[in-house]
């Protein structure tokens, strides 16, 4: 475990915190310093926990600072969202050198069915929400959608990933059968969920958070346990979250 | 089937409360029948992902109402029904399974092959069937190993094998995915006959593993018959082996009797007719003396003849009877009972040379004097009755290493080397050689019996060059 990584990086989120509370900074960019210390905390934990040979691993402290840069660079620059980008670069070359993280070729059936899980949650989230709890449907412009699942795709997804399969999942599976450590990786995912202050706070959303994601993490474990990939949890997590996208409750 | 029942509960009246909401029930039941748990689990989401959003509605729409409760229940009750049925489903399947590998190790095990190439074909049948990556099997005390080269004394197997208990290892960590082995002891009673040992990637339930484990004792103890029956087999085919050779044995000496009767009486007859015809003779006609000796001496040398195979006789009953031949020992030179015997033959047979080399002083004898006699001049006589009329039989004898050995060499036709054994039967006759002479098969089992009675050995080899060498040992006094 990190820990003076993850020290550091709650250090960064607490003064991010303070200083857009005392309205010191602007709230969008605290919030992605927030967010990319959040997500530079989970991306060092998987290095730390699947790196190979102590030599030739990637340091826990580059991954976490390619994510923080990730992400100040997505809320500040012009075109920010390209920014995401950098911390699957980053992860997709340092690949061999992690060999325990799942970054392997999936049978590609087996990714296509994955998309399809995501995808029919994600359907079923949006005809749920906008027939039974009104939560309308949107159709967002590029604008307004690209920067979303440019996030989903290179922070949010991957990073949930990369971390509660390809870490913890990996290390929980040697040591327990299947369906408790799926039980005990679910209940951490949705920990993880819960308290991301991005998630709206309502009863419904709440409710309807833990009854999908408890879906979604369930089938991306047993993806994971079957093929020792993290690909076809990530496309599952990636088809999901655009539907989710297109609900006008997402801030 | 979910789409058409949640169309048809979509059209009737939108009510979760709809009698549409149980057809749910056949889609998981078929899913839970076909796939096991998970199938039937997967099916119920599927309906209560189906089903969910009408409850949800009435809930929004009316609150907590009968209707909303009815379906929540019928959500609850798929999931149910799923999870059961498929549990059931999966134990009914494993108990096919499992009855069913059985009876294919029964299978593998009935057949008639080594055990060696009977454990590699067992591993084959039980890979697929117990659904594991790899199988391994280690048999007759570590003798017999499929599935690896050898046993580790650090494998799971050997652990097994030396402590008879089953072992679960979760992770072998020899691979990025988790590995699951599990090895259990083979056991017939309270033997452990073997260890089997599996693995895959994936879990081994409780329940499978207990069933290994039960697999193991069926497996040991089906194991266990068939070497019995591999062993009651081989013993049952030396059994026939050994009644067809000793059948045959029977037959040959059968027909031997058979001979040996119409030979005995032939080699009878031939003295008694002489001595009939002689006395006669000697009875109707007058015959100057000189003549009247010599027919004496034909008649006595036909009388010894007679007395020879009376001797014979009764020795060869007493070995039948698995009694030694009657020997009186004296202390004795054999010397002088050698050189009396090659005499006695170059009188009588002058068609032949006899040759007697002694080397230097032979030793003396505890032996009985006749029976020496009679093994020296039986087979003197055989080299003489056996080898071409000029050609030279010898006797050697000499001392050495506490024996007296005396060799006679012929210049026969010899005898072939599978019959050199056999000549010391009982009836035996050598086949290229009977007709050059007459004889009952007897007198050379009869030195035989005789040497042996006095401690010694004899035995038959080639002559240099050709012909016969007969070699008799005798145990010398110090």
């Amino acid at each position: 475990m990190p820990l003076p990584i993850l020290l550091a990086l709650g250090a960064v989120t607490a003064a991010a915190g303070a200083l857009a509370a005392a309205d010191l900074v602007p709230l969008t960019p605290a919030r992605a310093v927030g967010a990319g210390a959040a997500q530079g905390a989970l991306l060092a934990t998987t290095v730390a926990w699947t790196r190979g040979e102590p030599r030739v691993c990637p340091v826990p402290a580059v991954g976490a600072a390619v994510v923080l840069a990730g992400a100040i660079g997505a809320a500040l620059l012009p075109f920010g969202a390209l920014a995401y980008l950098a911390a699957p670069v980053w992860l997709w070359r340092q690949r061999h050198r992690l060999p325990s993280l799942g970054f392997v070729h999936p049978p590609l059936g087996l990714s296509a069915a994955a998309g399809a899980v995501g995808a029919l949650l994600g359907a079923h989230l949006l005809i749920t929400a906008s027939l039974t709890l009104g939560f309308g449907v949107h159709v967002p412009t590029v604008e307004h959608l690209a920067p979303w699942l440019a996030y989903d795709a290179c922070a949010n997804v991957l990073m949930t990933e990369a971390f509660f399969r390809g870490a913890l999942l990996d290390r929980v599976q040697r040591r327990w059968p299947f369906a408790p450590t799926a039980a005990f990786v679910t209940v951490m995912c949705l920990a993880r969920y819960l308290v991301d202050p991005l998630l709206p706070r309502s009863l419904e959303v709440t409710a309807g958070a833990i009854f999908y994601l408890t879906l979604l993490s369930l089938a991306n474990c047993w993806m994971y346990w079957r093929s020792g990939s993290v690909v076809p949890g990530i496309a599952a997590g990636v088809a999901f979250f655009a539907c989710y996208r297109l609900l006008h409750v997402v801030p | 089937m979910l789409i058409g029942v949640t169309a048809g509960l979509a059209a009737a009246d939108v009510s979760p409360a709809s009698p549409w909401r149980h057809l749910y029930i056949v889609p998981v039941a078929v899913a839970a029948l076909r796939f096991g748990v998970a199938g039937g689990l997967i099916a119920a989401l599927a309906a209560v992902l189906a089903l969910g959003p009408f409850v949800l509605r009435e809930i929004e729409g009316h609150g907590p109402t009968r209707a909303a409760a009815e379906g929540a229940v019928t959500l609850v009750m798929l999931v149910v029904a799923g999870a059961a049925v498929g549990g059931l489903a999966v134990r009914a399947r494993r108990q096919r399974e499992r009855y069913e590998t059985l009876r294919a190790v029964q299978r593998t095990l009935a057949e008639s092959a080594p055990l060696e190439r009977t454990a590699a074909r067992l591993v084959a049948v039980l890979a697929p069937r117990l659904r594991v990556d790899a199988a391994g099997l280690v048999l007759d005390d570590r003798r017999v190993v499929a599935g690896a080269a050898h046993v580790d004394p650090r494998s799971v197997a050997a652990h097994v094998l030396a402590r008879r208990e089953p072992v679960f290892v979760i992770d072998t960590g020899m691979t990025p995915r988790p590995r699951r082995a599990v090895a259990v002891p083979l056991t017939s009673g309270d033997e452990t006959v073997g260890v089997l040992a599996v693995e895959r990637f994936g879990d081994f339930s409780r329940e499978e593993r207990d069933a290994l484990v039960g697999f193991g004792a069926a497996f040991g103890l089906a194991l266990d018959h068939a070497r019995l029956a591999a062993r009651q087999r081989r013993f049952a085919e030396e059994l026939e082996q050994q009644v067809s050779k000793a059948t045959a044995r029977l037959a040959e000496m059968d027909r031997l009797k058979s001979g040996f009767v119409a030979l005995a009486s032939h080699e009878l007859r031939t003295p008694l007719t002489a001595l009939q015809g002689f006395s006669e003779l000697l009875a109707t006609r007058p015959f100057a003396p000189a003549e009247v000796r010599r027919l004496a001496e034909i008649m006595r040398g036909e009388i010894e003849r007679l007395g020879r195979i009376v001797s014979d006789f009764l020795d060869l009953a007493r070995l039948e009877r698995g009694l030694a031949p009657a020997i009186r020992r004296s202390v004795l030179d054999p010397a002088p009972l050698i050189a009396a015997a090659v005499d006695l033959f170059r009188r009588t047979r002058t068609t032949h040379r006899l040759e007697l080399h002694v080397d230097g002083a032979l030793p003396r004898l505890d032996a009985d004097a006749d029976a020496l006699d009679r093994v020296l001049k039986n087979l003197i006589g055989n080299a003489l009755k056996y080898s071409p009329p000029g050609s030279c039989v010898r006797v050697h004898a000499r001392a050495g290493n506490g024996v007296m050995t005396v060799d006679v060499e012929d210049e026969g036709p010899g005898i072939p080397a599978d019959e050199r054994a056999r000549v010391f039967e009982p009836y035996y006759r050598v086949r290229d050689t009977a007709a050059l002479g007459p004889g009952t098969g007897l007198g050379l089992s009869v030195v035989k019996s005789l040497v042996e009675a006095h401690g010694g050995s004899v035995r038959a080899d080639a002559a240099p060059g050709t012909g016969t060498r007969m070699t008799v040992m005798l145990p010398a006094l110090p």
